[in-house]
């Protein structure tokens, strides 16, 4: 017996193939199809402005993926996830705008790809800090320390000490050549897409096999309940120490990843908002699923795009609209989070299970 | 059984002295001496809120007593936490069912190895060599030992939360029995079966208590007190939070305090009527 559905007939005869990723030749076939389309479909095909578009989703995924690992795998809620995301930014651009790198570094185009990876460790760090009250406090006081997290980095540190170095009051600007990995410049549409693309399969990755194997396990049993989980010998607030260091890490690069994507680096992109956007996301994509992380990102983004499309005819007519439309966005995703609590509480990842489900068994369905 | 008597043999694996356990004014625990030895199925009874969960509570970790010892294997534990513990060899079942219910039934089992699994962080998020091999040999000694012992491969890849009440009981046993324990505390494993589960369920701990392989020393506290008095190498009667007396079924059934605590004094009938 094993998760995937096998043709009929066929069995696994050991265990290693019972637990592999890809199953049957059907899926490989389907898993590198996905993968074609990402890292070859989507740039080759798509308009410029679409790639964009989709790196924004991906960007989304990232930081929702952290999210999810947190809410979704271990139940800490927490509402300053984008204060990670604004540390790892931040922490990618001073390292590449201000360290004295050696010359054979950046000629090489390692000081971008070498301050991702310190981005994501030290926003690990520093997320593993704020995970430290997980050990006395719970619930609803612990979402008020995450919520402490948001303010006390993005609105007090970097608002008010970082962002003034070099001068400038508020936004920091980045160089178009200073995002460089090996030989190519992160500029244009494609590029950013597909690091973007590089940094989200390798998350996926780490997240999905994680899940499958001792530390992801003990999150989910901390989840489900944390005294059981205790006493299997799992040691509860180290476990949650480490998903704070493991989602602060994502966010870390999710935050690094987009100092390719913008040419200025404000604080202004990481509002509170954020975190409660990356909440939405997972609650609209489903809690407690990969899947739910990145179809909820992808869901998010491309409402609002067309949101947009949809309400710029309307200009001619009641030219407040596009004044007003911030705010209608946001009033409309709260509908639609609504919506999805009361419709479809397990959000798109439960429907696309159950799509995948009714095709398995088509035309027969039992 | 009292025939076999694997008891014979009477290291002590697990030693109460004069623990006292308090909740506000209300001593749950007072005075509790007790030796478990290895190999034997030592049993708990006495009549509801005698104080028995709070008692396996306190071997397990989850309470600290106030007062006195725990020593496990000769060495004291007192100060040990929980996940501490575990890693000694203590296990256990809960009375009202405490399994991780959004997870699978083997990853719930899984979770039982979690001591035996040393992949760190990094060879496990790519699925490196070490992780991936740790992995499969888990799953290997679940599927030959665990699910092979408790019957129930039909359900092993479900999610815990659908089973029925008697499988679940039956999945928290495998999830104890992973840990390839040396103390086992089955608190209450029989509360709600019916009888052909009950007989299953009798079935396995004689098991893992007999087995070469297992050798498990349990303690059971239970309130069907046939079963017990049949499995049980030793019995162990408290009540309000204190001994009432302990030893073999046969010696403990004569017993006129043990008669008194389960249907009362008689002299209180005699002035109500």
């Amino acid at each position: 017996m094993s998760r995937v559905w096998l043709p009929c007939g066929h069995y696994h005869q050991s265990y290693a193939k019972d637990q592999g990723w890809w199953q049957t030749p059907v899926i490989k076939l389907k898993m590198l199809l996905l993968l074609g389309i990402v890292l070859l479909g989507v740039p080759l095909l798509l308009p410029g402005y679409w790639v964009g578009v989709c790196t924004i989703i991906g960007y989304t995924a990232m930081g929702a993926l952290g999210v999810q690992l947190l809410i979704g795998y271990t139940e800490l809620i927490t509402l300053g996830h984008g204060a990670f995301i604004a540390v790892g930014a931040y922490t990618s651009t001073m390292l590449v705008l201000h360290f004295p790198w050696p010359e054979v570094l950046v000629d090489l185009g390692l000081a971008y790809p070498l301050s991702i990876v310190v981005a994501g460790l030290f926003a690990g760090i520093w997320s593993v800090i704020f995970g430290l009250p997980t050990i006395r406090v719970k619930g609803f006081y612990f979402i008020l320390t995450t919520i402490a997290a948001q303010f006390i980095t993005v609105d007090l540190i970097l608002t008010q000490y970082v962002s003034k170095i070099g001068g400038r009051a508020q936004s920091i600007k980045i160089p178009s050549d200073a995002a460089k990995i090996g030989p190519w410049t992160m500029s244009g549409d494609v590029k950013p897409y597909l690091l973007m693309a590089v940094l989200l399969i390798l998350m996926v990755m780490v997240t999905a096999n994680l899940l499958r194997t001792k530390r992801g396990r003990a999150w989910m049993a901390i989840r489900d309940n944390d005294v059981a989980a205790s006493t299997m010998g799992i040691n509860v607030f180290y476990h949650k120490l480490l998903a704070f260091f493991v989602a602060g890490a994502m966010a870390g690069v999710a935050g690094a990843f987009w100092v390719s994507n913008t040419s200025a680096m404000s604080p202004e992109h990481f509002p509170w908002f954020l975190s409660l956007k990356l909440v939405g996301v997972i609650l609209i994509g489903g809690i407690g699923s990969i899947h739910g992380a990145i179809l909820g990102a992808a869901f998010w983004v491309l409402v609002g795009e067309f949101l947009q499309m949809g309400v710029l005819p309307l200009a001619d007519y009641w030219p407040n609209v596009l004044m007003s439309f911030t705010f209608l966005k946001t009033a409309f995703f709260g509908l639609i989070i609504c919506a999805f609590l009361n419709f479809e509480p397990h959000g798109l990842a439960y429907r696309w299970w159950q799509i995948k489900n009714y095709f398995n068994l088509w035309p027969f369905s039992y | 059984m009292l025939q076999t008597s694997g008891s014979s043999q009477s290291t002590p694996l697990l030693q109460l002295k004069d623990v006292h356990m308090q909740f506000g004014r209300l001593a749950a625990l007072s005075n509790i001496d007790l030796t478990v030895r290895k190999g034997e199925i030592y049993s708990i009874i006495g009549p509801n809120g005698a104080g028995k969960t709070v008692m396996m509570n306190c071997i397990n970790g989850l309470y600290r007593p106030q007062q006195g010892d725990i020593y496990f294997k000769g060495s004291r534990i007192n100060h040990l936490r929980p996940y501490h513990r575990a890693n000694l060899g203590i296990s256990r079942t809960f009375q009202k069912i405490e399994l991780f219910g959004g997870m699978s039934v083997m990853d719930n089992i899984r979770l039982g190895r979690h001591i035996y699994l040393r992949s760190g962080v990094l060879s496990g998020s790519f699925f490196l060599g070490k992780a991936k091999r740790e992995e499969i040999e888990t799953r290997r000694i679940i599927e030959e030992e665990i699910i092979d012992l408790l019957e129930i491969q039909h359900i092993r890849d479900k999610t815990v939360g659908m089973l029925p009440y008697g499988e679940q009981k039956r999945v928290e046993l495998g999830r104890a029995l992973a840990m390839d324990p040396e103390l086992l505390i089955l608190d209450e494993p029989l509360a709600g079966l019916n009888l052909e589960e009950v007989e299953d369920m009798v079935r396995f701990i004689m098991d893992v208590n007999q087995e070469e392989r297992w050798r498990v020393t349990c303690i059971l506290v239970e309130h069907d007190m046939g079963v017990v008095m049949d499995i049980s190498d030793r019995v162990y009667v408290m009540s309000f939070g204190r001994q009432i007396t302990e030893g073999t079924p046969a010696e403990v059934q004569q017993d006129p305090e043990v008669i008194k605590a389960y249907l009362g004094e008689e002299d209180i009938y005699a002035t109500r009527k």
